[in-house]
């Protein structure tokens, strides 16, 4: 069985393994011990509520049960931009009108922003290739949401999330070459790599101060602008399902698009349902995959069961409900657990 | 002889026949017969007018053939630019990119829409025949043209600002495309760049600050063939240029918003053909010298205002730039186009600053 749970101490060579496979792109999570041990530390203090604002985050693994074997990792943030500033493109227009001449001419500026300071964030999500099969990477995202739902009050009221820009062929970034390039004068990855562990004040320094107009760039950087990488499409269609979308915010670097959201406005926050369990061996499996988390914040878990809460209650197999950590509490209801419950997938709209 | 005097609304046929030789078009010289008779018409009475200080005036100048009548040229002076209403220029910022971890440090350029230059006095409307007389010497002629308008200048004082400057006209193919046009202007304005050159008028319209960008515009980030232009003369500007820049005009920083041509500021004061000009008393002695030093000689009129080149006596080796007696004696042609008699007083300035002459 395939389980999202939060980091612990023991997943460090697990997670030094897995960082080994990430590749470029990746900028937040490098096989770096050093830098692991420090951010699994970060979570246990965030759950134990002895982490600042501005250092609380989590980080949660998908494990495969049988094995032990950990085969992905996402992360949450609490707030964003609280040490460091927090630096995007917030994407404006302005109007250029001259009644006298008969010109209406609508233009697009870039404006350096800190807008997302405060705001939670959705990062790091890498699944090892192997694992990615059906409904894992689903699984993985959404987990966050799942966590996110069942803690509201350890969050701010609203969400983002970076996406990849748009790269070409020979793995450039046009908009780092049309823009970037001309401010910062160090390479793209150098400047993703800096930026990314807290070394920003290049950014500061170097970018452009005044904002710039969109129509004046090379159409291929214009191109960029809120282009999603093409590897990185179906992660963003994964959090647009859950009622996250582009508001005009993109990177400085790539002009890769930022989702957000309300988090009380996510599908979670409004669909997922707290449901009591009931342990049934011969439970129908099959049926509609949902999302299953507990409600513990120290063991948080989400598992995905083919199954819909029926008359009130989710049923759940002994196999199910150990992966949980939760119990129906046998003769005693006063131990029974509750799950919060979401379809996995959106129900589709009619057209 | 040729010489140079207030342009009259008789002088507007052969005007207009001039502004439609142009090219590229000037929106100082607009082929367009009723915007130049207005601009005559407001010359006229500004140089009838009694003024003390720059406001509204403009003043038009015409290089006249004293032999046929025939009109060679004319250049103008805007006695405050805009006026009421700013003069617009882009200005070209250096900004400072350090970074002192990445050891980078980088000047980034940026153009932003400057009224800077509003109120200063604008020389303006050049324009010279490519057909004048094949005897007489083109360059000096040209500078004839330009400079008599810095005689006037240093005779009236009050007329004008302190602070001049021009703007040249910047760089366009022959299908009067202008790169900067194409990356810059357009984008705002839809449109192509001769028309809105002829509807700007002097920069100053309402339209451009409807219009044009309110930030400013990084250099880097435009398409290298509008940044090539950036300062760049046109072809035909580029002998204005060199006048202005002997003159000690100095490419300051500002370029032009729509073709990005150069913009030349000076002091009045510290202007060559001011500061090396001298008043005289005219004496008119027959015949005319054909060797010696060129001077521009000026009358110190101003509606009836004329300046012409006479060659005025070498000055002894190692002595000032101002070696003329007090009485200056000039030909009877002279006088009489300059319109003196024995005793006027006059203006003679070198026609070549000192140190451009060989």
């Amino acid at each position: 069985m395939i389980l999202v749970r939060v980091v612990r101490a023991d997943d460090l060579e697990a997670l030094f393994e897995l960082a080994t496979r990430t590749g470029r792109g990746m900028t937040s999570f490098k096989p770096d011990r050093a830098a692991l041990t420090q951010r699994i530390e970060r979570v246990r203090r965030s759950i134990e509520g002895t982490a600042a604002l501005a250092e609380q985050g989590y980080l949660f693994v998908m494990e495969e049960t049988e094995s032990g074997k950990v085969v992905g990792v996402c992360a949450l943030e609490a707030a964003v931009g609280m040490t460091q500033p927090f630096y995007n493109y917030r994407i404006s227009t302005v109007v250029h009108a001259s009644r006298e001449l008969d010109i209406w001419t609508k233009m697009t500026m870039l404006n350096i922003s800190h807008d997302l300071t405060g705001y939670a964030e959705l990062c790091s999500l890498f699944l090892a290739p192997d694992a990615r099969v059906a409904g894992n990477g689903a699984l993985l995202s959404k987990s966050r949401f799942m966590f996110l739902a069942q803690f509201p009050e350890r969050f701010p009221q609203r969400i983002c999330a970076e996406m990849r820009g748009h790269f070409d062929a020979q793995g450039e970034s046009p908009f780092w070459s049309s823009v970037g390039a001309h401010f910062y004068q160090i390479g793209f990855d150098q400047a993703d790599y800096l930026s990314s562990h807290g070394k920003k004040s290049f950014v500061a320094e170097l970018m452009p101060r005044y904002p710039v107009y969109v129509d004046l760039l090379p159409p291929e950087a214009q191109a960029c602008i809120a282009k999603t990488h093409q590897d990185t499409l179906p992660a963003r269609t994964l959090l647009e399902a859950e009622g996250m979308r582009f508001e005009n915010h993109i990177d400085i670097f790539d002009a890769g698009p930022v989702l957000e959201s309300h988090v009380d406005t996510t599908r979670a926050a409004r669909e997922s349902l707290l449901v009591p369990v009931e342990l049934n061996e011969h439970a129908p499996a099959g049926g509609v995959k949902h999302l299953v988390s507990n409600t513990s914040l120290h063991d948080f878990r989400v598992i995905l069961v083919a199954r819909a809460p029926q008359d009130g209650v989710l049923r759940l197999t002994r196999e199910e409900a150990a992966a949980l950590g939760v119990t129906d509490g046998g003769e005693s209801q006063a131990v029974q657990s509750v799950v919060r419950v979401l379809p996995l997938y959106p129900k589709e709209r009619k057209s | 002889m040729l010489f140079v005097r207030p342009g009259r609304l008789s002088d507007l046929d052969q005007i207009e026949a001039m502004a439609r030789a142009v090219r590229p078009i000037l929106h100082s010289l607009p082929p367009d017969r009723r915007a130049l008779e207005a601009r005559l018409a407001l010359s006229q009475d500004s140089f009838r007018a009694d003024v003390d200080t720059p406001g509204e005036e403009f003043y038009l100048f015409v290089l006249e053939d004293t032999a046929s009548g025939r009109l060679f040229g004319t250049a103008s002076i805007v006695a405050s630019a805009g006026y009421a209403e700013p003069f617009y220029a882009f200005r070209n910022d250096a900004l400072i990119h350090a970074s002192r971890e990445l050891k980078v440090k980088r000047r980034v350029h940026a153009l932003t829409m400057s009224h800077q230059l509003s109120g200063k006095s604008r020389m303006t409307g050049y324009y010279l025949d490519t057909m004048i007389p094949p005897e007489l010497d083109g360059a000096l002629i040209a500078r004839l043209l330009s400079r008599a308008r810095l005689m006037f200048i240093a005779q009236h004082r009050q007329r004008f600002a302190p602070e001049i400057f021009t703007v040249l006209v910047g760089i366009t193919d022959d299908k009067g495309v202008s790169p900067f046009w194409e990356a810059v202007g357009r984008k705002f304005f839809k449109r192509d760049f001769a028309e809105i050159e002829l509807a700007s008028g002097g920069r100053s319209q309402t339209f451009i600050a409807e219009i044009m960008p309110s930030y400013p515009l990084y250099v880097p980030l435009l398409p290298p063939d509008a940044q090539r232009v950036l300062g760049e003369p046109h072809p035909n500007a580029v002998q204005p240029y060199s006048i202005h820049v002997e003159d000690g005009f100095e490419p300051d920083g500002f370029v032009d918003i729509f073709d990005a041509g150069p913009v030349l500021t000076a002091n009045v004061a510290i202007c060559e053909t001011v500061r090396n000009g001298v008043q005289r008393r005219a004496i008119r002695s027959g015949e005319a010298l054909n060797q010696g030093t060129p001077y521009l000689v000026a009358n110190a009129l101003t509606d009836e205002f004329r300046c012409a080149l006479a060659y005025l006596p070498n000055p002894l080796p190692g002595q000032s730039a101002t070696p003329l007696p007090a009485d200056v004696a000039l030909s009877d042609a002279l006088a009489d186009c300059l319109l003196l008699a024995n005793g006027d007083r006059i203006r003679c300035a070198p026609l070549n600053p000192p140190g451009e002459r060989p």
